[in-house]
């Protein structure tokens, strides 16, 4: 008896000492872990609309998968039915996240050359978390679209 | 540089019979890292610099119709599509930078069947 307690007491101790070492490293990671560009998505919205109201709307088809099984890649698609004329156009797709350290994926500038609406990539996604297509028309107003997607292993680093 | 010189890239054109006034998709692969600067190497240990494209050109007979800017968040080895209306014969060139300074493109030529 005098032994199993003994093993007992010591595993506690243990577990007791190692645990706040273990959360200390996990934060010390945590806060080092940072990209070259981190940016949040409140602040990318901004830097990307300057400002501006972004509506919600049902003229873009955004597809993403519901379940990603592998983070790291992600097909996405955005598909805006806006027509590509001289003077009305889709002036540009930004693609991106909610919650990566860079919450932006990519910005295409498109120009009536195109004749659609269209863009398709593969992005990496730490978490689950939305993907969000923001588009800019050519008259300077933006609308927005986004999907959840749920993510089983993450897919940055 | 060697490894720039190494790197892979293709242009897909689909459907692959298309008449001029078609729109038709240009996809682009490139064979890329696409480092985060968060990863570790797993021989090494040590963390792997962040290296990834920043700046894609889509050019028609040498004017621009698309540019893109690109971040680290998207996946190794990416892939982008964009549609195009063909407006006749000439030739499509992909150029792309990232963020090291490494330069490339690639082009391929269309041929509208009318």
């Amino acid at each position: 008896m005098k032994r199993r307690s003994f093993i007992k007491s010591m595993m506690a101790v243990s577990a007791v000492a190692v645990t706040p070492v273990a959360l200390m490293a996990k934060e010390e990671a945590k806060a080092k872990k940072k990209g070259p560009n981190d940016l949040a998505f409140e602040a990318a919205v901004k830097a990307i609309t300057s400002g501006k109201e972004v509506k919600d709307s049902e003229k873009i088809k955004l597809t993403v998968p519901e379940i990603a099984e592998n983070g790291a890649v992600v097909p996405v698609k955005v598909e805006v039915d806006h027509p590509m004329e001289e003077a009305n156009y889709v002036k540009a797709i930004h693609v991106l996240n909610t919650k990566n350290g860079n919450t932006r994926c990519v910005d295409v500038m498109l120009t009536p050359a195109n004749g659609k609406g269209y863009f398709a990539t593969r992005v990496k996604l730490g978490g689950t978390q939305e993907v969000v297509a923001l588009v800019e028309l050519s008259d300077g107003t933006f609308i927005k679209a986004g999907k959840s997607v749920k993510v089983t292993i993450g897919g940055c680093g | 540089m060697a490894e720039a010189e190494a790197r892979k890239s293709m242009i897909k054109i689909k459907p692959k019979k298309f008449k001029t006034g078609d729109i038709v998709k240009v996809d682009f692969i490139v064979i890329h890292p696409m480092d985060t600067g968060l990863s570790k190497d797993k021989k090494t240990g040590q963390i792997k610099p962040a290296h990834y494209i920043d700046n894609i050109t889509f050019s028609f007979d040498g004017k621009p119709f698309t540019t893109m800017k690109v971040w680290e968040t998207v996946s190794t080895n990416p892939y982008f599509s964009v549609n195009f209306k063909v407006p006749g014969k000439g030739k499509i060139t992909v150029d792309y930078t990232d963020n090291t300074g490494e330069k490339n493109s690639k082009s391929k030529k269309l041929k509208p069947k009318d």
